[in-house]
């Protein structure tokens, strides 16, 4: 009897379980089509997180004009992106950095297109009180030479040095052009993402870091003390090249674009793009 | 997730008796059953070799990614090189530090998770009320549906900003946040285990114990605990599997600063585990370079210490219960004799049996009083934040401006398709693994080996799932990052939760009911199909929920395989890529500034989602306990 009772319960629930999956399946076949028409056409965007605001921003003005065009985007880092677009499992990859030896080996038709570039900011607490550092200042407390903050101007506190994981495109810039290629102090915090970055600074009143012009909100921005000039971070400095430490981004193709991919690469590089990259806090390529 | 020693041994000796008399009747239906019967057998041993398989394809792409590290730096150097600093001028492969942060970390987060789960479990068991008890357990279970990237977030944004002021230190992300983290994900997997062990012990123990006038600290002390210890033990190696694989919330919470603690008992040094190494690094690598083969060099030595971890409890319980298993009679006797001595309170002792049972239920409530309040802090900290950003187009639109603005729609649509497809693939597989190796097998080296692919597969971190779906469906079998890539891997990595669920709901099953079946003149499978499996499904259904609650919160097997930050498209065919939330949750609080009230109601949807899914698990248990006969 009991095995009777509990067969049928069986079947309730395995009609039940059919019922949710099949409502749920009908619900968003139900959306798709209300939402919009098939796409037409379809790309698939990936790689550098730097590069995925500009490539997602781009993609909605993009889609709002063209409705039946679809742009996937999605992040994974740089690597991932010139990987990507190297095997063909996508369209356009995205790079905070060159290619390097191995990859350009591997990959000999990619095309990389400049479509904009990228300040690399320092950011401290709020509550420091250090203005601006020399580029020299900079490497010693991310070599490990200054331990404290009094040791360049600051309170008595210790530096905690934030930096990006030994795989980022920004940390490797940030490495040749301030560090000179020396090591990193070996107790830097590492975080993968500007984010991550800009979230432990804004909570550690002693901590250093360095991060994309997007990323200063509950931040301090440092101004670089170059031969005894202050030059603040603004876009202006930057746009013109008195800042310093920038760096160009990419977007790869396998050959030369066509079709959907070209559309959209040249819509990128219009006077509308370039005006979405620098609402972005990005460096449009025109400067 | 019971431990093994629950098999009732009696139709093992039976199922030898059977087989041949399935030959008998050469009747016309009697040979289709018979065939029906064969094929049915080998079927299911052909799913059972899939566990095998899929271990042995991990096995494979790592190292065959894996082993060029260890030519160019040498075996020993790599293993005990004690710098990290592939980016250095001269670039430095060595895992030591990586590997003494992994360690360190998994000791004290067990240190704290250990107490205070057994605090739990015996107050779960043994002290609450039945009302009590109702609120209490399915509540620290619920501790193991909140998604890792949700403990993440809520470390980053108030684990390591309390440690920082409270001790008074330069900087929160240190070891101890990492094992704090780690000790609260670890908690509910011990507590609700060890708890299962401790209700199993007989009640005659309990009973006699209290009527030789033992106190009820003292039985629990003396009589319940050491009885139940096989499955405590069990349950923290569990507990330290769990440890060791996480990646998401530890990688956001240790600093992962590659160096090795000085001194080696400074807490509130960063480290780095192995595991946040290749969270953090993974992405960003070039292919085919030194550094990408030196990652996969990493994620072998995670799988080997995980390896190692897993066998050394397999050895510990299955020697517990060799002890154990060798007579009932001996510990019931062994424990009798203790009672008078637990009794009779001997005169040198201090403290009176009462005040000292006093104060231990004292320290047992306040351990599930720490339990229950990390639960609510973290509850608290996403539902008031969250639920402001719910609203109907936040459910139902599609994200715009980078997620700052519209909705999530097409993530929670997507995360419905992984977990769909993962259980569609994991679920006959799991159950017809179970099915062969309780029902048709006795224990062979094969069945040996299947078990031993099945935990090793259970210990596998996330994040290996993750690297091999990449390196083997994405790159190899050249899928790309699409639907299909995420749903086998999310498949492969609940495929042992299943099976193990699976299996401990048919030894549940007594033996006699088979005997009765086939002294009717059922065949195997018909007894298996009818009487065997429909008392065995809410056993079978629970585990399927726990492993959909797991499936839907999981980020390192997703990042690298399935998701996609954006899609305006649900995906119309396998080969498209998907948006998931727990994903859009990890790129919201680290890549996206502004976007915090969208972070906290993504991960309040998430949460809710999770939830739900666990609660219908808690549900459909309680249904069947009731409903239960046996």
């Amino acid at each position: 009897m009991t095995g009777k009772n509990l067969s049928g319960d069986v079947i309730a629930v395995a009609v039940a379980g059919t019922l949710v999956v099949l409502l749920m399946i009908a619900g968003c076949l139900g959306n798709e089509g209300g939402a919009a028409t098939s796409p037409s056409q379809q790309i698939t965007v990936t790689g550098s997180t730097t590069v995925l605001p500009i490539a997602e921003r781009a993609k909605e003005a993009f889609e709002a004009k063209d409705a039946s065009a679809a742009i996937m985007v999605s992040g994974g880092g740089s690597s991932v992106g010139i990987k990507a677009v190297g095997e063909g499992t996508a369209d356009i990859g995205m790079a905070s950095r060159d290619l390097k030896p191995e990859e350009t080996a591997g990959y000999p038709d990619i095309v990389r297109h400049e479509i904009a570039s990228d300040a690399i900011l320092l950011i401290v607490n709020q509550e420091n009180i250090v203005e601006s550092l020399t580029l020299d200042k900079v490497r010693g407390i991310y070599n490990g030479t200054y331990t404290a903050w009094d040791q360049v101007g600051g309170p008595d506190q210790p530096i905690v040095v934030i930096g990006r994981d030994s795989a980022s495109g920004t940390r490797e810039f940030f490495s040749e052009y301030v560090l000179k290629k020396e090591d990193f102090v070996k107790t830097q915090e590492e975080f993968n993402s500007n984010g991550g970055i800009q979230q432990k600074v804004s909570r550690t009143p002693g901590a250093i870091g360095y991060v994309g012009l997007g990323y200063t909100d509950a931040v301090k921005p440092l101004a670089l003390d170059v031969n005894g000039t202050i030059i603040e971070p603004t876009l202006e400095n930057v746009s013109s090249g008195l800042y310093p430490i920038s760096r160009p981004l990419f977007m790869l193709t396998s050959g030369e674009p066509e079709g959907l991919v070209q559309q959209y690469l040249e819509f990128i590089m219009s006077d509308e793009g370039q005006e979405i990259v620098a609402s972005l806090d990005y460096i449009p390529v025109w400067r | 997730m019971k431990k093994e020693q629950a098999a009732p041994v009696p139709f093992r000796d039976f199922r030898r008796i059977r087989r041949p008399e399935t030959g008998v009747g050469p009747s016309p239906a009697g040979a289709t059953r018979h065939l029906v019967d064969w094929t049915v057998g080998k079927l299911l041993f052909c799913a059972a070799l899939v566990a095998i398989a899929a271990v042995f394809f991990i096995i494979v792409f790592l190292l065959r990614d894996g082993y060029q590290i260890v030519l160019e730096t040498g075996l020993w150097n790599f293993l005990t090189g004690a710098e990290w600093n592939p980016a250095g001028q001269h670039p430095a492969y060595g895992v030591l530090p990586l590997i003494t942060g992994t360690l360190l970390v998994m000791a004290l987060a067990m240190a704290i998770a250990v107490p205070l789960s057994i605090g739990s479990a015996v107050f779960i068991a043994e002290i609450a009320g039945s009302g009590t008890r109702t609120i209490i357990k399915p509540a620290i279970e619920l501790l193991a549906g909140i998604p890792s990237v949700v403990y993440g977030f809520f470390g980053l944004i108030l684990l390591t900003d309390w440690i920082r002021i409270a001790f008074d230190q330069p900087s929160g992300s240190s070891w101890l946040a990492g094992s704090i983290l780690l000790a609260i994900m670890a908690i509910p997997t011990i507590t609700s285990v060890a708890e299962d062990a401790i209700s199993s012990v007989p009640r005659e123990f309990r009973e006699g114990s209290l009527a030789l006038g033992a106190t009820h600290w003292q039985t629990i002390k003396n009589i319940i605990v050491p009885g139940a210890l096989s499955g405590i033990s069990a349950a923290i190696i569990l507990g330290m599997g769990r440890a060791i694989g996480e990646t998401m919330a530890v990688l956001m919470v240790t600093g992962n600063a590659a160096v090795i603690p000085d001194p080696i008992t400074n807490v509130f040094s960063p480290v780095r585990t192995l595991t946040g190494t290749l969270g953090i690094e993974m992405g960003e690598v070039a292919f085919g370079s030194t550094h990408y083969h030196a990652l996969f060099g990493v994620a072998v030595v995670l799988l080997f210490i995980t390896l190692v971890v897993n066998s050394t409890a397999r050895i510990i319980v299955s020697r517990m219960q060799g002890t154990a298993r060798s007579g009932p009679h001996r510990a019931l006797t062994a424990a009798a004799s203790r009672i008078p001595h637990a009794a009779s309170a001997p005169f040198g002792r201090v403290v009176s049996p009462r005040t000292s049972q006093r104060c231990a239920f004292l320290l047992i409530s306040l351990s599930v009083a720490i339990v229950l309040a990390a639960l609510g802090v973290i509850l608290a900290e996403i539902v008031v934040n969250g639920a402001g950003a719910i609203s109907w187009e936040f459910l139902t639109g599609s994200p715009s401006d980078l997620g700052r603005e519209g909705g999530i729609f097409p993530a929670i649509a997507g995360t419905l398709y992984l977990v769909g497809g993962a259980l569609a693939i994991a679920l006959p597989l799991g159950i017809a693994t179970a099915v062969y190796l309780i029902e048709y097998t006795a224990e062979t080296p094969l069945t040996r080996s299947i078990r031993a692919a099945v935990d090793l597969l259970n210990g596998t971190p996330s994040i290996v799932f993750g690297l091999f779906g990449f390196a083997f469906l994405v790159l190899f079998l050249g899928f790309g990052v699409s639907l299909i890539a995420g749903q086998i891997t999310l498949g492969l990595m609940i495929l042992p939760t299943i099976i193990r669920t699976t299996e401990e709901a048919l030894r549940s099953i007594p033996g006699s009911f088979r005997e009765g079946s086939y002294a009717l003149g059922a065949t195997k499978w018909q007894t298996i199909s009818r009487v065997v499996l429909p008392p065995a499904l809410p056993g079978i259904l629970t585990g399927a929920i726990l492993s959909i609650g797991r499936a839907a919160g999981e980020t390192a097997p997703i990042m690298f395989t399935a998701a996609v930050f954006s899609s305006r498209f649900l995906p119309s065919s396998l080969t498209e890529p998907v948006m998931a939330l727990p994903y859009h949750l990890f790129v919201l609080t680290t890549s996206i500034p502004g976007a915090t009230p969208q972070s906290y109601g993504t991960a309040f949807v998430l949460l809710l989602l999770v939830l739900s899914i666990y609660l219908a698990a808690i549900l459909v248990r309680r249904r069947y306990n009731h409903a239960k006969v046996m």
